[in-house]
């Protein structure tokens, strides 16, 4: 053979095995046409779907349904993939605690609060929201389906030759049925291994967005790094080993973090592009909003996780609502250690902003499950601030 | 991640472990003492949930647009023209908007979980639920609040409507032919579906009707006439001749 054509064999072979993965450049950004409409049975079959499941989920009181947020992100979206791309996103914010998001093939987008709260600036949320307009843009529920499609077809074949062989007996039966086990294992293997194959993809193409967008890619291997430390910092507080260093398994339907961050992070820093991370315009955008999902974050009963976060959110400087946070997650806890902790936080936040009525409510109850009677004076202080409070009456009962 | 339809997982299980499911006993049930007599109640149609397409080699679905508006068309044409037999007014709820379009959505699902119960808990003879044994008892409701719904219609019933088919593709009838040769039952196609009617004044569910084999191809007008007739099996105050009703 020829030079040239070892090294095109070579590449095929890498290529089928996957080994090329982490040496695949960054696409260059498809064409795009606006207002596409789906094209043959399957695909409008499924828009169909996702277009009647949108109808009431448009209506769920699971997504909030708060204008300026929705602008807010919907301009994320556009920043990042172009005015012209970002026309066919529809973004719905839904009330989940899991960083994640996801697309729906029609142009759905769920964006939850989870990773709202997680990401540190626009640029990490730009770098998801690309990711998962990837998958919009390369067709990806349309694909998996057909993907889907095929196994299943492959699988249930199998599965009635290993019944013949079963059934019918003779020489080779057993070889038969061992052959179709394998070619249903393999099948159903297949559709999990597409689906990391197109997470694969989508994170390509939404490096290609960052880069032509004016964020900083290294922020998305970011929120990946980020998303370890904190799995660790779970772990460590369940006595549970490290998941860090695992590789995919047979059910994943996505790479391995560390995978992804380690091939995104070669990616960026050969990028070498400088770019904002917009982290002001995200605070100021989400800052109505953060008290309520800290509040969320914390009834998640991950102590050591949520715990993590809020160190990493505050950095040096523990701002007032993240103390009261910390405040809330320690008592929740409730062992003795963590009341007095607890009350600690709650005193900060009142010596920093002494109108915050449940701060004082925090302290009252955590002096008085340490059997402090100070406690009471500080529920007093509560409910002189907040009379019309919802708890009001069963706080009362707690001071009589 | 990419949304996905169906899991295809389920799909491949399903056939593995469940050849056959030997489906609720009963098939529909009515709020014991009530009747509706003919020509009585103008009835508010929800939105029906139509989904119609056909069954992959493995078992998954496969949505069909074009299947599922001629479904829509078909079915609503037949219902209206089922109850204007009876007598009973027909109005199809419009689409919301603002606040009441929460309303709706929560009532709609709220009937789904509660329709999905009564299949479960009253239909399911052997799995009934303690509060449900006693004989000829059918008490559910979903409270008076669901009257919001027909808010400014003169609506006195509501009626929720919900419809699957899946056709068997050819190369599921293949694997049907060769699975049956090695002694595998595999079904071909699958046809549910399901309708309740709920008093707007207390919000009790006073009858429900699902089943989970239907016969009529939807596609067709005469097929969802057909489907409409087995959907309205047993609704109240059509217990009349049956050659009045539609076949």
């Amino acid at each position: 053979m020829w030079p040239g054509q070892w090294r095109r064999a070579a590449a095929a072979v890498a290529l089928l095995t996957g080994v090329a993965a982490h040496a695949e450049p960054i696409p260059s950004l498809p064409p795009y046409s606006g207002a596409y409409q789906p094209q043959g049975v399957d695909e409008r079959g499924i828009w169909m779907e996702f277009d009647e499941r949108e109808r009431s989920f448009r209506d769920s009181t699971v997504v909030i349904n708060d204008a300026p947020l929705k602008a807010y992100v919907m301009q994320v979206v556009c920043r990042t993939v172009g005015a012209a791309r970002c026309q066919a996103v529809r973004p719905y914010i839904v009330r989940d605690t899991s960083l994640n998001a996801s697309m729906a093939a029609n142009g759905m987008m769920i964006v939850h609060t989870g990773l709202l709260l997680r990401a540190r600036d626009e640029a990490e949320l730009a770098s998801i929201l690309g990711h998962e307009f990837a998958h919009f843009e390369l067709r990806h529920s349309l694909h998996g389906f057909r993907h889907d499609r095929t196994a299943g077809g492959i699988a249930a074949w199998a599965s009635v030759a290993g019944a013949a062989a079963w059934a019918y007996g003779g020489r080779s039966a057993y070889d038969t049925v061992r052959v179709a086990r394998s070619v249903q294992t393999s099948a159903i293997g297949s559709t999990y291994a597409h689906t990391r194959d197109q997470e694969r993809q989508a994170d390509l193409l939404s490096m290609a967005y960052l880069k032509a967008s004016p964020y900083d890619p290294q922020r998305f291997p970011d929120i990946w790094d980020q998303l370890l430390d904190e799995k660790d910092a779970t772990a460590h507080g369940r006595r549970q080993r490290s998941t860090r260093y695992d590789r995919a398994g047979f059910t994943d339907d996505h790479p391995s973090t560390i995978e992804r961050t380690t091939t995104l992070r070669q990616l960026a820093l050969a990028m070498n592009k400088p770019g904002e991370d917009g982290k002001e315009r995200y605070d100021a955008a989400l800052a109505p909003w953060r008290a309520a999902w800290l509040s969320d974050e914390i009834k998640r009963n991950d102590f050591a996780g949520t715990d993590f976060i809020l160190r990493r959110m505050a950095g040096a400087q523990w701002s007032a609502d993240l103390l009261f946070a910390r405040g809330e997650l320690y008592r929740a806890r409730g062992h003795p250690r963590d009341l007095v902790a607890a009350a600690g936080f709650y005193r900060e936040v009142i010596a920093r902003d002494p109108t915050r009525a449940e701060a004082y409510r925090g302290l009252g109850l955590a002096q008085l499950r340490s059997r402090d009677a100070g406690g009471v004076a500080a529920l007093r202080t509560y409910l002189t601030m907040k009379p019309a409070a919802q708890d009001a009456a069963m706080i009362a009962t707690l001071i009589q | 991640m990419p949304l996905r339809l169906c899991t295809l997982r389920c799909a491949c299980i399903l056939l593995v472990i469940l050849p056959q499911v030997a489906w609720a006993q009963e098939r529909t049930g009515t709020k014991p003492g009530f009747v509706l007599p003919p020509r009585s109640a103008t009835i508010l149609l929800i939105r029906p949930t139509i989904s119609v397409g056909a069954q992959s080699t493995g078992g998954m679905f496969e949505p069909d647009a074009d299947w599922t508006a001629q479904a829509r068309e078909n079915i609503a044409a037949a219902l209206t023209l089922a109850q204007t037999r009876l007598g009973n007014q027909v109005i199809v709820a419009d689409e919301p908007v603002g606040p009441a379009a929460q309303v709706m959505a929560e009532y709609r699902a709220l009937f789904s979980v509660l329709a999905d119960s009564v299949m479960r808990y009253q239909f399911f003879a052997g799995n009934r639920l303690p509060s449900k044994k006693r004989k000829g008892q059918f008490d559910w409701t979903m409270g008076p609040g669901v009257a919001e719904v027909a808010r400014g219609t003169r609506a006195n019933y509501a009626l929720f409507v919900s419809n699957q088919d899946q056709f068997g593709s050819t190369g599921r009838k293949f694997l049907q032919v060769f699975a049956a040769m090695a002694y595998v039952s595999v079904k071909s196609g699958e046809h549910t579906g399901m309708a309740g009617l709920v008093d707007l004044r207390t919000g009790d569910l006073v009858w429900l009707n699902a089943d989970m084999a239907m016969g009529g191809d939807v596609r067709t007008p005469e097929g969802a006439k057909k489907r409409v007739a087995q959907l309205l099996e047993g609704f109240p105050g059509s217990a009349m001749p049956a050659s009045q009703t539609v076949k």
